[in-house]
């Protein structure tokens, strides 16, 4: 395990025992100075990443557990089918104000057929949604004007909200900092990388500040420290009490959701 | 209505970006206007007022296309189906009439004796009917290629159809071939008020059935429920 991978591990450590994000961005920072100015092992410096997180939590104690809020989603009996085949059979989902959920399964199981009946963009054939506040919905791909340049894009969406022009461009970009782009370049989004375009894509997504935010696969051409903002920044969403319903395959993240619907027996 | 200029405007924004598409939407018509300049006026400029017709109705089919994916996001961030559909025939038809302006200035310059303000109204009729026309084949076919297989269907249609014959006036862009008769030959008024009538039936018929079938795509669906904030 060489320096970068220890400290990746680290971080998601101090995540997973709550440590609060600013707090954590911080000693991991400290951490990755004294590596990379005294050099040496982090193995033989600071011991496993395990032990030291445990010893960081002493130190400066924990966030504390946000207490799940009022049920902010809430679906019940979800069935569908395309033709034969049963895709989904009565899946049921509870996510309250300051909890992530995650929808896992075998592919084609159903995730995204899920996550899209949620969102009110396709009818199931027996089941119902509740949901409590605004509704955000990132879809997996696509989503995004290939000609229209960011700062369009949350103008666009902005005025849905009935932003004005300048917040609008103002609240994407800031949205987009937190996941470690800066939005403020004159491309279009066909000229944007995978990832990027799928930041754009997230950003589009939280502009409105939905109460229910549903992300199917967010992370698809994330690089390494994208993907670690996209959860730090999943985690301030959730500490700041919205639901958020993530569709992944990527079981490494699930110790830091607090609820999880496996869909895989739900698919015939 | 600043939610529909947006959408207008972001349509716009897209197609001028597209500089390959602009030039086309010009060479088309211009191409039409040529083949048949050698001939009887009236053959040109009718055979212009369809070329018009057509590259507005393609770039409509391919904005309405192009747009699919993002037009339920937009709708849960709070636009209503008519502001999205509205707001992109706002903006094709100000393309529309962009695309027109210069070639209604050729046959100023290049043909005598004719009823101009009949030749501004034809194009304007063209714009008209070829925006909502170009969107429904767009939202019907979910595909690029089978709605311009379509579109080139009905443009060949009203090519080859005898205006004069019954069948003729089911066609989408009769009015401006009416229109262009009163305008060219000096005909009697009737062309003109025929023409007219026509554009504005086809208009209204097309962005009624526009609305329908975005009313449906972008429904509110009967299984979500929405509770208040607690």
């Amino acid at each position: 395990m060489n320096a970068d991978e220890w400290l990746r591990v680290f971080a998601a450590e101090l995540h997973q025992r709550r440590v609060a994000v600013d707090a954590a961005r911080h000693v991991v920072a400290e951490a990755a100075t004294h590596l990379r100015e005294g050099g040496g092992d982090p193995w033989l410096v600071f011991g496993s990443p395990q032990a030291y997180a445990a010893t960081i939590v002493e130190s400066i104690g924990t966030a504390p557990a946000p207490r799940p809020g009022p049920v902010r989603l809430d679906a019940r009996g979800i069935t569908k089918r395309y033709g034969r085949r049963t895709v989904l059979r009565d899946a049921a989902l509870t996510v309250r104000a300051g909890q992530i959920a995650a929808v896992v399964g075998a592919n084609g199981c159903g995730k995204s057929t899920f996550l899209r009946i949620c969102a009110g963009l396709i009818s199931p054939d027996a089941g119902e949604v509740t949901v409590s506040g605004r509704l955000g919905y990132c879809p997996q791909q696509g989503g995004t004007a290939d000609f229209l340049l960011p700062d369009e894009h949350f103008v666009l969406v902005g005025a849905g909200q009935g932003l004005t022009r300048e917040p609008a461009r103002q609240a994407g970009r800031a949205a987009a900092r937190q996941l470690g782009w800066e939005a403020d370049r004159d491309v279009p989004a066909r000229h944007l990388s995978g990832g990027t375009r799928q930041k754009l894509n997230l950003t589009m997504s939280t502009l409105a500040a939905p109460d229910v935010l549903l992300l199917d696969e967010p992370y698809q051409g994330f690089d390494q420290g994208s993907y670690v903002n996209l959860w730090d920044q999943l985690v301030r969403l959730r500490d700041e009490g919205r639901a958020i319903v993530v569709v992944t395959h990527l079981l490494n993240q699930l110790d830091r959701v607090d609820v999880v619907l496996d869909l895989t027996s739900s698919a015939k | 209505m600043n939610r529909l200029v947006t959408v207008a405007e972001m349509t716009l924004r897209e197609l001028t970006r597209r500089r390959g598409v602009l030039l086309l939407l010009l060479l088309m018509p211009l191409v039409f206007w040529m083949i048949r300049r050698d001939s009887y006026v009236g053959q040109s400029i009718r055979a212009l007022f369809l070329g018009i017709s057509w590259a507005v109705s393609t770039a409509a089919l391919f904005a309405a296309s192009g747009a699919r994916e993002l037009e339920p996001r937009l709708r849960l961030a709070g636009y209503r189906p008519h502001q999205l559909y509205l707001g992109r025939m706002l903006g094709l038809w100000v393309l529309g009439l962009a695309v027109a302006v210069p070639f209604f200035l050729l046959t100023v310059i290049d043909a005598n004796n004719l009823r101009y303000a009949g030749i501004a109204l034809a194009m304007l009729c063209c714009v008209a009917v070829a925006a909502p026309f170009g969107m429904l084949i767009g939202a019907l076919l979910p595909r690029e290629l089978e709605g311009t297989l379509l579109l080139l269907t009905v443009v060949a249609m009203q090519m080859l159809l005898d205006p004069a014959s019954p069948g003729a006036k089911l066609t989408p862009f009769w009015s401006s071939r009416e229109i262009a008769t009163w305008a060219v030959d000096h005909t009697d008024a009737g062309y003109l008020s025929r023409g007219l009538l026509h554009a504005a039936v086809v208009t209204v018929l097309l962005i009624v059935t526009v609305a329908g079938v975005f009313g449906v795509r972008l429904r509110r669906r009967r299984h979500l429920h929405h509770a208040p904030l607690t």
